[in-house]
């Protein structure tokens, strides 16, 4: 869920309650005031009543005002107390001349205040009902609360507009945050920027973020510079070993086992060196350090390679068939070489005696497939670093390079089953 | 030949002398910059074998001092730096090949050989060994006046065998030589083995002398002995 989204919500559900809170407690208050305006105008009535009384010394004339009845009944002494009461008002329904226009105006009846009191007339005690229709008041009530929700409305959906608006005009310096964040990328030398903003918040979030990105960076580099040195640093070592099996070898007369361990040794460094190399490789590479590009036909580049590899085609009895389209591409030879050569050396590497490796290449992409075991590998780790094959000679490093080499140069190299072949697409 | 071997690494700079003396051949060494700048302004060498990293100095400014003073000793960089940069450097500033270590010693010969090859013999490109005759532009291998048909990885496994003449030559060596560092099917020489038969059958064919001994299992040594 959005912030957005969530304060509105939030803002809006707590608004919404206030407001019915403060609508009641408003109708309440609205409500007894005018109840109270109206049994004031009760008790001038009575007090009307009760001077008509004390003048004429007889009951008043009950007439009916369009609001107000007045009816007498006779009681028994002291058996009234005098009290206000919610009670009905009775409208003449054939009241046409009625001056007001209400809802009301057909209904027999509407709900009204009343007062009861008494009075003594002579010797006869009297029950005096006044009661005034309260349709004026409830109307009143109803004016104002249509007034007041109107404009609770009216707040509501400002409230809402300009909490949108403004919001995400404040909130844009994080979504440009966001957005920088996202293209970030710790090989990269681009540095994220400073966000133009007045909001502390955010100017603090921009400054952790601009210090973290260059702390990982630099550490990165750290740990870069580190491999290359310490593969620097193997090398030489290695060169000793190396020479000095070959210096080794000079001397004379070897028992069958010797000459095993020897080769056993030898295999040993060779494969260090090109572990190391591939390490070197991998750095190099992701330090963007070649590249050089030049204009390169891939189509010859390919059919180099299928003759550098030849004697090994026919040793292994792999069968070829290559369909090479003119491709000309704008890269690094020497990663193209080496792109060309892992991709290959695969292919026949994890090929079996009298396999097939078919070669496709046109301007979209260049596929190559091979047999081998007939089981499909895990497209997400055959190109993580050093996950090998049981058994496989390689340094593990061959395909996260191929894939680095893809990236550098804005290709990408997927893996597939197909049939019984395994496919490494390049595409362009 | 005269050959200066400038390497700080003793390990690596005693391998490569004791490999390189044979009869006919001086071996000198420098283990420092001061050493090797001095030797290099006192002596000329057929070829200089040129680390890039020295105590005391870069090997770049012993090529410099070369240069300037218009020496034509042949100059082959062997250095852990493998980049492209380095490379272009040394061989812009006359450098005659740069080999990036680690290397096989049969591989350094072999290098040594052909720059010597080409400094000695200024446009003769004709070499012999007893009866083979190789002409390097035209790349064809004769025995007795007798074509030798060969194709291109067994003329260049006769061009590093007769480089290495009389030394063992690993199979690892060879293939690496033959198929570049790229090839990593290490488990798997029977293809040398192949080839090596080929070219024997070949040379042995057009009459010339078997010189190719397999040598324990390890490797392959070429010697008219």
């Amino acid at each position: 869920m959005k912030l957005l989204t969530r304060y509105n919500r939030v803002n809006l559900v707590t608004t919404i309650v206030v407001m019915l809170i403060t609508g009641f407690i408003y109708y309440q208050a609205i409500s007894l005031i005018l109840t109270k305006q109206l049994d004031k105008d009760l008790v001038v009535e009575e007090n009307e009543v009760f001077e008509y009384v004390n003048l004429n010394h007889q009951l008043p004339q009950v007439f009916e005002s369009n609001d107000q009845q007045i009816t007498f009944t006779s009681a028994d002494p002291g058996s009234v107390t005098r009290h206000f009461l919610n009670t009905v008002y009775r409208n003449k329904r054939d009241d046409d001349d009625h001056p007001r226009k209400h809802r009301h105006r057909h209904e027999e009846y509407e709900s009204g205040r009343g007062l009861i009191s008494s009075v003594t007339v002579g010797n006869k005690y009297y029950q005096i009902l006044i009661v005034e229709s309260k349709v004026e008041t409830e109307d009143l009530i109803q004016i104002i609360f249509g007034i007041t929700a109107g404009l609770i409305l009216l707040l509501l959906i400002i409230l809402f507009v300009t909490n949108r608006l403004l919001l995400n005009r404040l909130w844009q310096p994080f979504y440009n945050l966001l957005k920088e964040l996202r293209l970030f990328n710790v090989a990269d030398s681009k540095d994220i920027p400073v966000v133009n903003t007045t909001i502390d918040e955010f100017e603090e979030l921009n400054q952790a973020i601009i210090s973290m990105s260059s702390r990982v960076k630099s550490d990165y580099k750290d740990l870069k510079t580190f491999t290359e040195n310490a593969s620097h640093e193997l090398l030489t070592p290695i060169a000793v070993i190396n020479s000095k099996l070959d210096t080794l070898i000079q001397t004379d007369n070897f028992s069958q086992q010797q000459s095993k361990l020897l080769n056993d040794l030898y295999s040993a460094v060779s494969r260090l060196t090109r572990l190391n190399q591939s390490l070197l490789l991998l750095v190099k590479i992701e330090n963007r350090l070649l590249e050089d590009g030049q204009l390169i036909n891939l189509r010859e580049s390919v059919e180099e390679m299928l003759i550098q590899f030849e004697e090994i085609f026919q040793d292994k009895e792999l069968k070829t068939s290559s369909e090479l389209a003119d491709k000309e591409l704008n890269a690094s030879p020497y990663l193209v070489d080496i792109l060309l050569n892992n991709l290959l050396s695969n292919a026949i590497r994890h090929n079996h005696k009298g396999g097939e490796i078919r070669i496709k290449l046109t301007n979209e992409e260049l596929v190559i497939q091979n047999t081998g075991e007939n089981i499909a590998l895990e497209n997400d780790y055959i190109f993580t670093r050093f996950h090998k094959s049981s058994g496989s000679e390689g340094s593990g490093l061959g395909l996260t390079i191929s894939r680095q080499i893809c990236e550098n140069l804005g290709f990408t190299l997927d893996y597939d089953f197909e049939g019984s072949y395994h496919t490494f697409t390049v595409t362009f | 030949m005269k050959i200066l071997i400038i390497e700080d690494e003793r390990g690596l700079r005693e391998s490569i002398e004791e490999y390189f003396m044979e009869a006919g051949n001086i071996c000198e060494t420098a283990s420092s910059y001061p050493e090797a700048i001095s030797k290099v302004n006192l002596y000329r060498y057929d070829c200089i074998l040129l680390d890039i990293t020295l105590p005391g100095g870069s090997g770049i400014e012993i090529l410099k001092t070369l240069k300037e003073n218009n020496y034509t000793d042949g100059v082959l960089i062997i250095s852990a730096k493998n980049s492209l940069d380095d490379r272009l450097q040394g061989l812009d500033l006359g450098a005659d090949d740069y080999l990036v270590k680690p290397f096989h010693l049969s591989e350094l010969k072999a290098r040594v050989s052909a720059i010597i090859r080409r400094k000695t013999f200024n446009g003769s490109n004709l070499l012999q060994f007893n009866e083979l005759a190789i002409d390097l532009l035209a790349k064809t291998v004769k025995a007795n006046n007798q074509q030798i048909k060969l194709t291109r990885k067994e003329y260049a496994l006769l061009l590093y065998f007769i480089a290495n003449k009389g030394k063992v030559v690993s199979k690892n060596a060879i293939a690496e030589h033959l198929w570049g560092d790229g090839i990593d099917m290490a488990n798997n020489f029977d293809f040398i083995y192949s080839h090596i038969k080929n070219l024997r059958k070949k040379m042995i064919e057009a009459g010339s002398n078997d010189y190719i001994q397999a040598s324990y299992g390890m490797g392959y040594k070429f010697t008219d002995e």
